[in-house]
């Protein structure tokens, strides 16, 4: 569930050798029985405006490049929510009381264990709306879609009283391990131009890449 | 007001689903709406009452001074407005509640709103409301069981309203906090609330298994205000009509609920069912069991076996604790504390009282410190009511204090501060005439103690009896006496009995031997809570072979693991060809302690710093600088290295030599960052350097990292920031220090800072990671 290899990116450690790597893996194994990520999302229409990408459904606008370009081609769009909650924060604090060396990694398994949890809220969208294309995921703070919006999102979400999840007012989540995200939804295959050109629905036909370009130049 | 639990009490349904049918826009404030929109309130309330509501909440859910800050409205303009409404609309059909919801910014230690500041801003609206002529005061939507505790106290101490507490629950059984039912239970119960309950987070059926549990953890009224079912997440929309959700709720009443009502999706209709539902009902009979128990809000811990409370926090007898006292070094109390977790404690005694120690304001300190980073229940052990009431007041669950005693003195001073707090006592039992020569005497003052304690509303099973310990070489016949004492207290009067019984063998050969066969034989009278040094082994092997024979372990299981470990890990202790500065480079923390007390039989503390301990931790900081190494390894080198730094302060102790001089250095997050995990990644291994590093914590603004540089003569800061939006407070402390007379020299770090970027705000350095802030300091402070 847990990528592993993400887990030793986010510590600076790609690098890991072998012990390294399997003390990870036993700190990722014991993150992933105690701590499950939840998720809440909201699906709204989009609407193409100059000003910005308006979901109207929810009366968020997204304004800037990143959200028209990421948003072009879609129809809808879900705002996500994603957490670890607070239970793994308490343990990281009582991690680090203890052993920062272990602290570290579970702080690296942790960034890994939400996104796994952003994965499994992807699919259940795509589960949940048969034949509907997803752009990849995309959060405030990517490009120039801005941070500020983070208080609108938990708020639209009830992010607080449903995952417990705050922002606090220099725009910080709590816990922690909290992510939100906007994923655009469309009826025809979407660009992987976040993850890249390996994870692309079109990466046998695309024009651009026979170019030598990719479509977040 | 005392609720008839038997009566059938009909609150309201949801207030922000109807106002979002008047009309309410989204990021609109909705508790300004009752000076914008007095109607639509009046409206709102008169239509529960319609419906059947006993009792409605005023539109204060978020009136506090936090979320109206910048509104250009007072508190107590918005609440009073907000109770006027509801008695408009209800005159004497119904009573109003000021409603308090959580203040949407977690309280230390997850997040940076203290204690303090939250009872502060609770106090403010409960107080509003009372004086508007609020009937009640209702806490609810609560996760964190502290919150709730500060919103509680504000009641009770600025208000003579009834306290209606409700907290939202998840599915496994827990807040989003990771509070327990019982935790909750207990705690509130204690505090004084006069009904506790559940609302909010789920739907009636989801939430009945954990109201049942509710029902037989207090003898409170318990109050059920569900959402209408399970919410759509693609629309939002919630999944039960009104009869649906009357038809679940008769399963609460029945299952002993007598409050109850509605939440998010909920409106008068779906009060009109329950109502229609439910009227002719009786609430089901409830089963409490009392017990005594002590808790954190995660660690609810009944109290049903045997139970260690360990005793190692005091500084009685202990130089290095005493020193870490005086010098403020809460992490050396947190590091004692970690030992006994580890070891098998259930509880953790914790006495701070020393000469020159401010323990009035140091007990509190160590409680929030120690509530941080542990997770046992706390037995707070100080013959200062001041003190015990500062502990009290901040911990955050149920806790026990130690202890009152049988003289009238005693039982005025502390019993009031107990019932107050809703904490466990301990009942010495000695008194004016001095300790007792028999047991009868001993019993005599323990039923005196509890006849007292129980007068003043506090239950029998929160008074745990210590029978005495004496020395048995200067008074022989007291051991028996005790014995007896512990098998009465235990068999007839049915109370939990403590005994600190390392006592017994002081100035005998074998201590341990003694110590050991008297904790035996006290267990066996029915000694329930021994307080011991739970380090000893010899000691907490006999407990763990007595809860075998009582057994509290099922199938033998903590025993064979506890044995069937050591047999297999002995012959490994043979790596004798270990060096001191291997043990520290492989991050071996006990190994490096060991080999580092050896070291010292031929070498000074200071030539243990210069030739091993620094050596080693530069050779895992160039392995790391040049990617060989990694984080992980760079601070397990800094934590082993730190267990030798340990050695040497508690050898310099005992001597009463002077410490090692190092050069102090303050490190913080600055203002408005919560991230603080890189913070504390350089002040590990900056310790380890030899460096004493002054935590300012996270969050913390200019002002407060000016006065620790002026007040303790820093000449080195280190700030931390994580975010774009936390730049411009790192960039207005720099220039905050650098107006000083004498500004202290600058690092600055974390992921968004870059070396042109800390050049361009004027701080001296840019520290890339924890070994680079090491290089720096070294360059400009020059030693370690």
């Amino acid at each position: 569930m847990l990528d592993i290899d993400e887990a030793l990116r986010y510590l600076g450690a790609s690098g890991a050798d072998e012990a390294l790597r399997q003390r990870m893996e036993g700190v990722a194994q014991d993150a992933e029985q105690r701590f499950v990520p939840r998720f809440i999302y909201r699906v709204s229409a989009v609407e193409h405006r100059p000003e910005g990408e308006w979901l109207s459904d929810l009366q968020l606008l997204l304004p800037g490049n990143s959200a028209r370009k990421m948003l072009a081609e879609c129809q809808r769009a879900a705002v996500l929510v994603c957490t670890l909650g607070l239970g793994f924060e308490q343990h990281m604090r009582l991690t680090q009381a203890r052993d920062m060396s272990q602290a570290v990694l579970l702080d690296a398994c942790g960034s890994a264990l939400v996104e796994a949890g952003c994965d499994a809220a992807e699919k259940e969208l795509a589960a949940r709306f048969p034949g509907v294309y997803l752009t990849d995921r995309f959060s405030p703070g990517y490009g120039d879609l801005p941070l500020d919006l983070q208080p609108a999102i938990c708020r639209i979400t009830d992010s607080q009283r449903r995952l417990g999840v705050y922002v606090t007012e220099s725009c910080l989540m709590t816990p922690q391990k909290s992510v939100t995200a906007i994923i655009g939804m469309a009826d025809k295959p979407q660009r992987a131009r976040i993850r890249g050109c390996a994870y692309c629905a079109m990466k046998d036909t695309c024009a651009l890449r026979k170019g030598g370009h990719s479509c977040d130049d | 007001m005392t609720i008839d639990r038997q009566k059938l009490i009909f609150l309201d349904g949801a207030m922000g689903t109807m106002l979002q049918r008047k009309g309410l826009q989204p990021g609109e404030n909705p508790e300004l709406l009752n000076l914008t929109r007095p109607e639509w309130m009046r409206d709102i309330h008169a239509a529960y009452v319609e419906a059947g509501s006993n009792i409605v909440y005023a539109n204060t859910f978020g009136a506090n001074g936090r979320k109206l800050a910048g509104t250009g409205h007072t508190v107590e303009e918005v609440v009073s407005a907000a109770v006027r409404n509801g008695k408009a609309a209800v005159g004497d059909r119904a009573l109003v509640a000021v409603d308090m919801g959580p203040l949407g910014e977690l309280l230390e230690p997850m997040g940076t709103l203290t204690f303090e500041e939250a009872y502060d801003l609770f106090a403010e609206v409960v107080k509003a409301g009372a004086e508007a002529g609020a009937d009640l005061a209702v806490i609810e939507t609560m996760t964190d069981l502290y919150e709730t505790k500060a919103a509680l106290l504000a009641v009770k101490e600025q208000t003579s309203l009834p306290a209606f507490v409700t907290m939202t629950f998840d599915e496994n059984g827990r807040t989003f906090t990771g509070c327990t039912v019982a935790s909750m239970a207990r705690t509130l119960e204690g505090l004084g609330a006069d009904a506790i309950g559940l609302n909010c987070s789920l739907g009636p059926k989801q939430l009945l298994p954990i109201l049942q549990e509710l029902c037989s953890q207090t003898r409170l009224p318990v109050i059920a205000k569900p959402n209408a079912g399970l919410p759509d997440p693609v629309d939002g929309h919630y999944d039960l009509t009104p009869a649906e959700f009357a038809q679940a709720m008769k399963d609460a009443v029945a299952a002993g609920v007598s409050i109850i009502g509605g939440c998010c999706g909920t409106d008068p209709e779906y009060i009109r069912a329950l109502h229609e539902a439910v009227k002719d009902m009786q609430p089901g009979q409830r089963s409490y069991v009392e017990q005594s128990f002590v808790c954190t809000p995660t660690n609810a811990l009944a109290l049903d076996g045997l139970h260690v409370i360990g005793e190692r926090i005091n500084p009685t007898g202990k130089k290095r604790f005493q020193q870490a006292l005086l010098e403020n070094d809460l992490d050396y109390i947190v590091d004692v504390a970690i030992q006994q977790v580890d070891a098998g404690a259930a509880i953790l005694d914790v006495n701070v009282g020393y000469p020159g120690v401010d323990e009035v304001a140091m007990l509190p300190r160590v409680v929030k410190k120690l509530q941080a980073a542990v997770d046992l229940p706390l037995q707070l052990d100080s013959t200062n009511p001041a003190a015990l009431e500062a502990g009290l007041r901040v911990y955050n669950g149920k806790a026990a204090v130690n202890s009152v005693n049988g003289e009238e003195k005693s039982m005025a001073a502390i019993l009031p501060i107990v019932k107050k707090y809703g904490a466990s006592v301990v009942a010495l039992t000695l008194d004016e005439a001095g300790l007792p020569k028999t047991a009868e005497q001993r019993i005599a003052i323990a039923q005196r103690i509890l006849d007292r304690a129980v007068s003043m509303g506090i239950p029998a099973s929160d008074v745990w009896v210590d029978c005495l310990t004496l020395t048995v070489s200067a008074q022989q016949d007291q051991a028996v006496e005790t014995l007896k004492a512990v098998q009465y207290v235990t068999d007839v009067m049915k109370l939990k009995t403590v005994l600190g019984v390392s006592n017994i063998s002081f100035g005998l050969p074998n201590r341990m031997l003694m110590t050991q066969t008297f904790l035996i034989r006290a267990i066996q009278c029915g000694l329930s809570l021994p307080i011991v040094n739970p380090n000893q082994k010899e000691i907490m092997d006999a407990i763990a072979a007595c809860r075998v024979l009582s057994g509290q372990d099922g199938e033998c299981r903590a025993y064979v693991d506890r044995f069937a470990g050591e047999v297999a890990a002995k012959p490994v202790a043979a790596a004798s060809s270990l060096t001191l500065d291997e043990a520290i480079i492989r991050g071996l923390r006990s190994d490096a302690a060991k080999l580092a007390k050896d070291a010292l039989a031929s070498e000074t503390e200071l030539q243990l710093v210069e030739g091993h301990l620094i050596p080693a931790l530069d050779k895992v900081g160039i392995d790391y600088e040049q990617g060989k190494a990694f984080l992980p390894q760079l601070l397990g080198a800094a934590q082993a290295a730190q267990s030798v730094f340990e050695v040497i302060k508690t050898s310099l102790a005992e001597k009463g030599g002077e410490a090692l001089k190092k050069h102090r250095v303050a490190i913080a997050t600055v203002q408005g960052d919560i991230h603080d995990i890189g913070k504390n990644i350089v002040k590990t291994v900056m310790e380890n350097y030899g460096y004493e590093m002054i935590d300012l914590g996270r969050d913390v603004p200019p002002e407060t990292i000016v006065q620790a540089v002026q007040e303790q003569g820093i000449r080195l800061v280190g700030l931390s920031a994580l975010m774009t939006t936390t730049l411009p407070a790192m960039e207005e402390t720099v220039r905050q220090l650098k107006e000083l007379s004498a500004p202290p020299c600058i690092m600055v770090g974390g992921a968004v800072v870059t070396e042109e970027y800390a050049a361009r705000m004027g701080a001296d350095a840019y520290a890339r990671d924890a070994r680079a802030a090491v290089e720096i300091a070294r360059r400009l402070l020059g030693g370690n």
